[in-house]
């Protein structure tokens, strides 16, 4: 993968050298465990079912275009089982897209190419049956939910990868599943349960059809006082902890939250998916990205330091999301009262 | 360390009331320009800041230059920026642009691509810029002629990536600007990291090269491409006697020690906390900016927090 910024041989000597150091200091005086500032937002889109937006790293008082800047949002299509293309029991489908603007130096296939990247390494982990959650279901054999997961980078200044995940599952946790009841078709129309709706002839037949006469034929969506139910498995959602590695020495440094300088300046980097859930930690996914190479035997450190962090991360992602929900309750209240 | 925080919250809308742009008005500026026409400041040209959409004088008055439309017979901008006025021209000159090169200006340039015989350089301009083998100084003295070994081995001097010191020399048809590095002043730049800022905030210099008494040296590139590195010693500095021709195109870092690394790091983070607070940079400025930030003992990585900035820029930022 072909580094995104371009760096002079001194400018990278220069990176290198200052983080080789026995006190390391980072071009922007951080340490080597340091995160730049995240700032999150959820509900951002009002016509997605949920959605995100993450930046890293922007400067106090700029306006936009500074910081590793990421919109997340999740749509939820009914699809099919039978007809169309859909699953039983739903299924999951993430996109990224780059903004050119994030990218002003790429050519249009070079930046293809990099949406192209992302998209896989998202789609590849969050479409893992091991992550699958079980209410996508409308009804069973029948009809599905397609749950679209669209991420646009805005701009990117580095540690793009973790900014997509930290946007992703902010995105997937804050999504609802509208709730759906199944509807009978009943040619004579007896009393039956309440739970029935009787089908009038001027029923929009268009997508659903009613010919397929079986037990549930159709849903209605439920009227609900929310838009619906969280997804059943949000604790899980992945969170992304890149390690960029110094060199390949038998005891490698690493170094989290890089600039796409100091990006462009390391010779490898380590991807590492941690899903935390009340049963147990587990590694979803793991990449390496750039032209060096390591030993297998420092892998497993890594992967612990790499566990580490990404607790860390995903407890304070937990808080946060907490406290965005507890202040969009807070001003959809104060909006209901001005009402 | 993991910090998480909100967007901050966007300003309230405020109630805009488009500018009077009268009949009678419109009289008066006629009338002054045909009184005073030498200094007819009846607009307030290079002092006021326009909205796009808004109303700048007559279209019979004045004819329209960039940054600005007709609409009903009046001049309107169409950009964010200072209007400038040249005879009966009007135009609005925006804030946030790309580099508008002028012949003498010294800029900072990163090459983007080897050709035969040149380089193009990306120098935050509309186009990139053009640096021909034969506006470099070749190692071996002023006075070398370009040979065909320099040709085939063009590599050696400037490679994709490089950032390098320059001075506008010239436009070519098209608009884009030819460079050169003829004199040893300019060249590679080596030791140090670089910071980028909207053009519009380096003023025009005495001098574009800085030196800061914390054993740091700037060059502020007038297309906003700011290069912070270690000193250099006078006698060392290119040009002088103490220099070796090789070291000229060389790659290699010296020695930079931990305070240096940090002044580095120091500086550059001031000058994107003036940035992002639209603070025109100085020389005086950002000593003032650094002198502050010794005295209150604030970490380099804290620089960029929002109180900090703030009470930097409560301090520093006035005084321009």
């Amino acid at each position: 993968m072909s580094a995104t910024v371009s760096l002079s041989k001194s400018e990278k000597s220069y990176i290198r050298t200052a983080l080789g150091e026995l006190s390391p200091i980072r071009a922007d005086g951080r340490s080597l465990l340091d995160y730049r500032s995240i700032a999150l937002e959820t509900g951002v889109a009002s016509l997605a079912n949920g959605s995100a937006r993450v930046n890293i790293g922007k400067t106090a008082g700029e306006e936009s275009g500074s910081g590793t800047e990421v919109i997340a949002a999740v749509k939820l299509e009914v699809e099919g089982v039978l007809e169309g293309e859909g699953v039983d029991g739903g299924r999951l489908m993430c996109t990224v897209s780059c903004s050119p603007a994030a990218y002003p130096h790429l050519s249009s296939a070079a930046l293809d190419d990099l949406s192209y990247d992302m998209t896989i390494i998202l789609n590849q982990c969050l479409s893992h049956p091991s992550l699958h959650p079980k209410n996508l279901v409308i009804i069973p054999k029948r009809r599905s939910w397609l749950l679209t997961l669209d991420v646009i980078v805005l701009s990117d200044s580095g540690n793009v990868y973790d900014a997509l995940f930290l946007a992703a599952r902010s995105a997937l946790c804050d999504t609802k599943v509208p709730k759906t009841r199944s509807v009978q078709y009943q040619p004579k129309s007896n009393a039956l349960g309440e739970q029935d709706v009787e089908m009038s002839a001027e029923a929009p037949a268009s997508i659903f059809s009613t010919k397929e006469v079986k037990s549930t034929a159709d849903f209605e969506l439920a009227d609900y006082w929310d838009e619906g139910e969280p997804l059943d498995i949000n604790q899980e959602w992945p969170v992304c902890v890149t390690l960029n590695l110094l060199s390949a020495k038998s005891l490698p440094t690493y170094f989290l939250d890089a600039t796409s300088q100091e990006e462009a300046a390391i010779p490898l980097r380590l991807l590492l998916l941690f899903s935390f859930s009340p049963s147990g930690t587990r590694l979803q996914s793991m990449r390496l990205m750039g032209d060096g190479e390591i030993q297998l035997e420092s892998m497993t450190q890594l992967l612990e330091s790499g566990e580490n962090h990404a607790r860390k991360l995903f407890q304070a992602l937990k808080n946060k999301l907490q406290e965005e929900d507890f202040r969009r309750n807070q001003k959809a209240l104060a909006r209901f009262d001005l009402r | 360390m993991v910090t998480f925080t909100s967007f901050p919250n966007p300003k309230d809308s405020f109630s805009y009331a488009p500018p009077k742009f009268s009949t009678e008005d419109k009289n008066d500026m006629d009338i002054d320009v045909y009184e005073d026409d030498d200094d007819g400041e009846d607009f307030d040209s290079g002092t006021k800041l326009t909205c796009p959409g808004e109303p700048i004088t007559s279209s019979h008055a004045y004819m329209r230059g960039h940054g600005t439309f007709i609409d009903q017979e009046t001049v309107i901008s169409s950009v964010a920026g200072t209007i400038e006025r040249v005879n009966k021209l009007v135009s609005v000159r925006a804030i946030r642009t790309r580099y508008n090169a002028e012949v003498g200006d010294l800029i900072v340039g990163r090459i983007t691509e080897v050709q035969p015989r040149r380089w193009k350089v990306d120098a935050n301009s509309r186009q990139d810029a053009v640096l021909m083998l034969s506006s470099i100084n070749l190692p071996g003295g002023v006075q070398r002629r370009k040979l065909e070994s320099d040709e085939l081995q063009i590599r050696q001097f400037f490679e994709e990536g490089d950032l390098l010191v320059a001075e506008v020399q010239s436009f070519f048809a098209d608009g884009t600007m030819s460079l050169h590095t003829r004199s040893l002043t300019y060249g590679k730049l080596r030791n140090g990291q670089l910071v980028c800022v909207p053009p519009i905030l380096i003023r025009r210099l005495k001098s574009h090269f800085v030196s800061l008494p914390c054993n740091v040296d700037l060059i502020l590139g007038l297309n906003g491409y700011i290069w912070v590195s270690k000193h250099i010693n006078q006698n060392r500095r290119p040009g002088e006697e103490g220099l070796d021709a090789e070291s000229v195109y060389s790659n290699q870092n010296e020695a930079i020690d931990a305070p240096t690394r940090m002044a580095i790091s120091r500086v550059t983070n001031l000058i994107k906390v003036l940035a992002s607070h639209f603070v025109p940079l100085s020389d005086v400025i950002l000593l003032e900016a650094y002198e502050w930030a010794i005295e209150n003992d604030v970490e380099v990585k804290d620089l960029t927090q929002t109180d900090v900035c703030e009470a930097l820029i409560l301090t520093v930022g006035t005084k321009g």
